[in-house]
């Protein structure tokens, strides 16, 4: 009775929440499954189911395939340069716990992190611009060829896993210090004794101890990568004064299908190839990682 | 990491002892971490000091070559003319609406789920918590075009409410109140409410909420600066001047036929500075919402 | 498309138009509740001339509400499709390309105009026989012409004296010389001022379209009509190979532009260029941002691209009546003037008088004062018309960036047949496509 009575009070209350969650998020997922399936294109009547044909053109679809090979690239580049340089960064700034300046040091890392994307971007455009930018005036004086960073095919994408970098290093560092406030003192203090210096403690024994914490912050930081759009979207967007080479990524290859081309079944495709591919690397990392762990 | 060689300069004074010298040995250390941080922060810092300066040049200086980092005579003309010519305030007041009211959402939907899915183990609760967690790992990207369509037949493009359509609820913020409502919210003490004749809903009110208060302060935070960074959304849910938000109006700002620097980077350290503020008052908050994040498991 | 013609018939298209007006007072005042209108424009700079025209309508309608949106055209085109398929709310002009409104006219989104309006379009003496046509379909009439986007070569005077010219480039070959003439360089070569700024980055079907301008000189199109409604891409040929092979000496050979040079209005307003094809509102922008700049218009060598932009209007009832009536407004006479002085996109209606403006602003005469046998082209009027350009476009990008194509006709055409198939696929997949 008493049971049944509280079950009944559950129910009830997580009714409203659960509502909405259909509602914003299970049915729009279904449906972008469904949409990928037909030829669904904004402005014809007629709607037609087409099975799989989407998924075919977008294998023989060289700006999806470029959209794609970017996005990768972005995303992995973000990774590698991220994970190492926060856990550095953490460890020392953990080392410097107690000093006044790690509270400053915290904060600065981690504004990146706050501010709008937007404002973010245009910053970095002006410190990439090829004629006024004082990345290319650094370089000069060191005597080093100015380089057109915002139009090159390979530096330009460099640029964006700059910008993406500088935004996700202070959130992989909060997570890392946290890490290392709940590593147990007396191993550290037992490895000392055995004569290990720091840097050795630190590679011996925080890495391996903050295993799951790298797992974490890396499924974090690859999946924002593949998501990644504001970036690419600011850094060569469609200002006519020598806006910068247009570097193609997922989302915007996405949002250009459905809202310019007006192919929205055709762009619902290439959400689910971007489902699958963040699905595959959370399993992937998680698998690697309990099977190290055994191990 | 730095260890700069000890120095063995003055051996001559006997009394030298290990210890003195190992303490000198950290506070040299110490320093070049400290020097080493310094220049990190600095240069993490140092985009976001070149746009305030460059919200205060000419066009004139703007241009100019080798680039200045101060300018050289300060100007408010570029203020002026954005505040001028876009609904810069306008914009400012739409997020700030956006992000208020999906907080309140977030964080109503969370504290609710969060606690029944952590103190009432049903195997239909279960399954339903599955479900959530399961959809967590969604990008929001992969299923924006179907909800676009869902808020245009709802009739709420370019609102607020459209905006809030996208940001309701968030998987992460039920798992992290789920937790926290596990570890530190006793069984005992429901149970003791209960006896005593407390209805369910009395207890949620008067019992659960005051002692979440510190993790959805967290969560909060969380979900403010989520919805006030959003771009994706908001960009193609509002289409009206009017109903920007910020992220939007200056990203649009630019589409121009031409860019004015100058007026942009004004506008930007318009946005910029507040939620800088904002997050420094608000940084302990925050700091303990993304720490909670790591601490899955 | 003649522009400057008859004045004495304005007086009494004027006489006419204020009879127009004063029955439609008359109706006004019997339907008491206030019209509401939005305007939709893909042109910000537009907006003062909408203001403008609800403003001289005030008489006529003293309880109309006009609302002016005018953003960015990529913007504009988005929530035209989407609040045309999802049925908006109130009446809304809408400005629209002829080539993009197509879309919606097939597939009925689009209200036919009254009877009244129609005959308005159709009458040759307001319009050229051309933009009544890209108004309508199948001879009914869904539209009202009001501007178009004409290109011509914007030159500055002072770097052309500078550089010993006199008169403005002829021939396309003349523009690779005064390009190379006009170029600026430091002292390691590298040019500081571009002798001609091009298109050559930057998101979107820009640069399909300007390289479509420039290939056009030479006679080649990215897509040509087939007949029976059908297309075939017309650039992997000769045209094509001249058009691209002059891009890529301009950048790789003589090295007058590059990708991050500040290119455009922009750049020519801050004389950062020497010249550069654009539309009229450059007369405008120019007037408003580098008053002091010297500079002339010229005519291209062959033709330019004319793409005339129509006011459409959605809705039903007294509402609709007032759209239409916006729409008609807007091109009378006196606000036309007022668009090409204060705006400076070019009026399609003939048998207005511009002198007024034109002779103030010689640059105009270029737009208007074309030669004999000047071609135009226009894009074509079909659904994936956008993904054409787009895709075309990110094919360019890549050409531009490759210093080998430069100086290898085989590979530069290996590349045009490349960009045309895919051209050919998506008019296939759309069936558009010639058999």
């Amino acid at each position: 009775m008493l049971k049944r009575k509280r079950w009944i009070f559950a129910i009830l209350a997580i009714l409203p929440t659960l509502a909405i969650f259909a509602y914003v998020r299970l049915y729009p997922i279904a449906d972008t499954l469904r949409l990928s399936l037909f030829k669904w294109d904004i402005l014809s009547k007629n709607k037609p189911f087409v099975g799989l044909a989407n998924f075919r053109e977008l294998m023989g679809d060289h700006l999806f395939i470029d959209a794609l090979v970017n996005t990768t690239i972005i995303a992995f580049g973000v990774l590698i340069l991220t994970i190492p340089m926060a856990l550095v960064i953490a460890a020392l700034i953990f080392h410097r716990t107690r000093s006044r300046m790690a509270g400053f040091y915290e904060t600065a890392i981690f504004i990146p992190h706050v501010v709008s994307l937007v404002p973010a971007a245009m910053a970095w455009k002006w410190i990439f611009d090829a004629r006024l930018g004082p990345l290319n005036a650094l370089l000069t004086f060191f005597g080093i060829p100015a380089q057109s960073w915002l139009f090159d095919p390979v530096l330009s994408v460099i640029c964006i896993i700059v910008l993406c970098s500088w935004q996700a290093l202070g959130y992989a560092v909060l997570i890392y210090i946290v890490g290392f406030k709940n590593l147990p003192v007396s191993l550290y203090e037992a490895a000392k004794l055995d004569g290990a210096s720091g840097p050795q403690s630190f590679w011996y024994l925080s890495i391996p101890m903050l295993k799951p914490i790298t797992l974490y912050v890396s499924v974090v930081t690859l999946v924002s990568g593949f998501n990644v759009y504001a970036q690419a979207f600011v850094l060569a967007s469609d200002a006519q004064g020598a806006p910068g080479r247009q570097v193609r990524v997922l989302v915007l290859d996405m949002l250009e299908n459905s809202f310019r081309n007006y192919r929205v079944g055709y762009a619902a495709s290439e959400a689910v190839v971007l489902l699958v591919i963040v699905l595959g690397l959370t399993l992937i990392q998680f698998s690697t990682l309990r099977e190290r762990g055994k191990a | 990491m730095t260890t700069n060689p000890v120095n063995y300069i003055e051996p001559t004074t006997e009394e030298l002892s290990e210890g003195v010298r190992l303490r000198r040995k950290k506070r040299v250390m110490n320093f070049a971490i400290d020097v080493f941080l310094i220049v990190v922060s600095i240069l993490m810092l140092l985009p976001l000091v070149f746009l305030v300066a460059n919200a205060f040049k000419t066009p004139a200086e703007m241009l100019s070559w080798p680039p200045t980092i101060i300018p050289r005579d300060p100007t408010i003309a570029n203020f002026a003319a954005v505040l001028g010519e876009t609904p810069l305030l306008r914009w400012i007041a739409n997020s700030i609406a956006f992000a208020v009211m999906s907080t309140i959402a977030i964080v109503a939907t969370s504290a609710i789920a969060g606690y029944i899915f952590g103190k009432f183990r049903f195997r239909t609760l279960n399954i339903l918590f599955a479900l959530f967690l399961a959809t967590a790992i969604v990008p929001f990207e992969v299923y924006m075009i179907p909800l676009y369509f869902q808020a245009k037949s709802l009739g709420i493009l370019n609102s607020v409410w459209g905006l809030l359509l996208g940001y309701l609820v968030m998987s992460f913020g039920i798992f992290l109140i789920r937790q926290n409502v596990i570890h530190s919210i006793p069984d005992e003490l429901l149970e003791a409410a209960r006896i005593d004749g407390a209805g369910e809903f009395w207890i949620f009110l008067h019992i659960v909420l005051p002692l979440l208060r510190g993790a959805l302060g967290a969560l909060a935070v969380l979900a403010f600066f989520q919805a006030w960074t959003a771009f994706a959304w908001p960009m193609i849910v509002t289409t009206t001047r009017t109903s920007y938000t910020i992220e939007v109006g200056l990203a649009l700002f630019q589409t121009g036929f031409t860019v004015d620097l100058g007026r942009l980077s004004a506008a930007s350290a318009t946005v910029l500075i507040p939620s800088i503020l904002l997050f420094v008052i608000l940084r302990r908050n925050f700091v303990q919402g993304v720490a909670s994040t790591g601490l899955k498991e | 498309m003649k522009n400057r013609s008859a004045k004495t018939r304005i007086s009494t298209r004027a006489l006419l138009m204020s009879a127009a007006f004063g029955a439609a007072l008359l109706s006004g005042a019997s339907a008491v509740s206030a019209e509401t209108l939005t305007v939709w424009s893909g042109y910000p700079e537009m907006a003062p001339f909408y203001e403008h025209v609800a403003q001289g309508m005030k008489a006529a309608y003293p309880k109309l509400e006009v609302k002016v949106e005018a953003i960015a055209l990529r913007e504009h085109e988005k929530r035209v499709a989407l609040g045309l398929t999802g049925g908006q709310d109130g009446t809304t002009v809408i400005e629209l390309s002829g080539s993009t409104a197509t879309r919606y006219l097939e597939n009925d989104l689009l209200p036919e105009a009254p009877a009244d309006i129609s005959t308005f379009v159709k009458d040759p003496k307001n319009f050229d026989k051309f933009f009544s046509d890209t108004a309508g379909k199948g001879g009914k009439i869904y539209g009202v012409p009001l501007f178009r986007g004409q290109g011509a070569l914007y030159y500055n005077t002072d770097m052309f004296k500078a550089a010993g010219l006199t008169a403005p480039p002829k021939t396309m070959e003349d523009y690779s010389a005064y390009a190379e003439k006009l170029t600026k360089r430091d002292a390691s070569g590298k040019a500081t001022v571009s002798g001609w700024s091009m298109r050559l980055s930057g998101g979107g079907q820009g640069i399909a379209e300007k390289f479509w301008i420039n290939m056009h000189q030479y006679g080649g199109a990215i897509l040509a009509p087939a007949g029976d409604g059908k297309w075939k891409p017309n650039f992997a040929n000769e045209a094509g190979r001249k058009a691209l092979k002059q891009y890529l000496t301009n950048i790789f050979t003589t090295k007058t532009v590059s990708p991050e040079m500040p290119a455009d209005a922009d750049a020519f307003e801050r004389g950062q260029t020497a010249m550069f094809i654009r539309e009229s509102w450059v007369i405008g922008d120019i007037a408003k941002k580098a008053p002091d700049l010297k500079y002339a218009t010229a005519p291209l060598p062959k033709g330019s691209i004319a793409l005339p932009t129509n006011l459409y209007v959605a809705g039903k009832g007294a509402d609709a009546k007032a759209g239409w009536e916006f729409a008609k407004a807007a091109n009378s006479p006196e606000n036309l003037v007022w668009l090409l002085q204060n705006v400076g996109w070019l009026p399609n209606r003939s048998g207005v008088d511009y002198s007024a403006v034109t002779s103030k602003q010689p640059a105009f005469a270029a737009f208007v004062d074309y030669p004999k046998g000047y071609e135009f082209f226009t894009l074509p009027s079909i659904g994936p018309i956008e993904e054409i350009l787009t895709r075309v476009a990110a094919q360019l990008v890549v050409a531009f960036g490759d210093a080998s194509m430069a100086g290898d006709d085989a590979k530069i055409d290996a590349f045009l047949k490349k960009a045309s198939d895919e051209v050919n696929t998506i008019l296939t997949r759309e069936g558009l496509g010639a058999k």
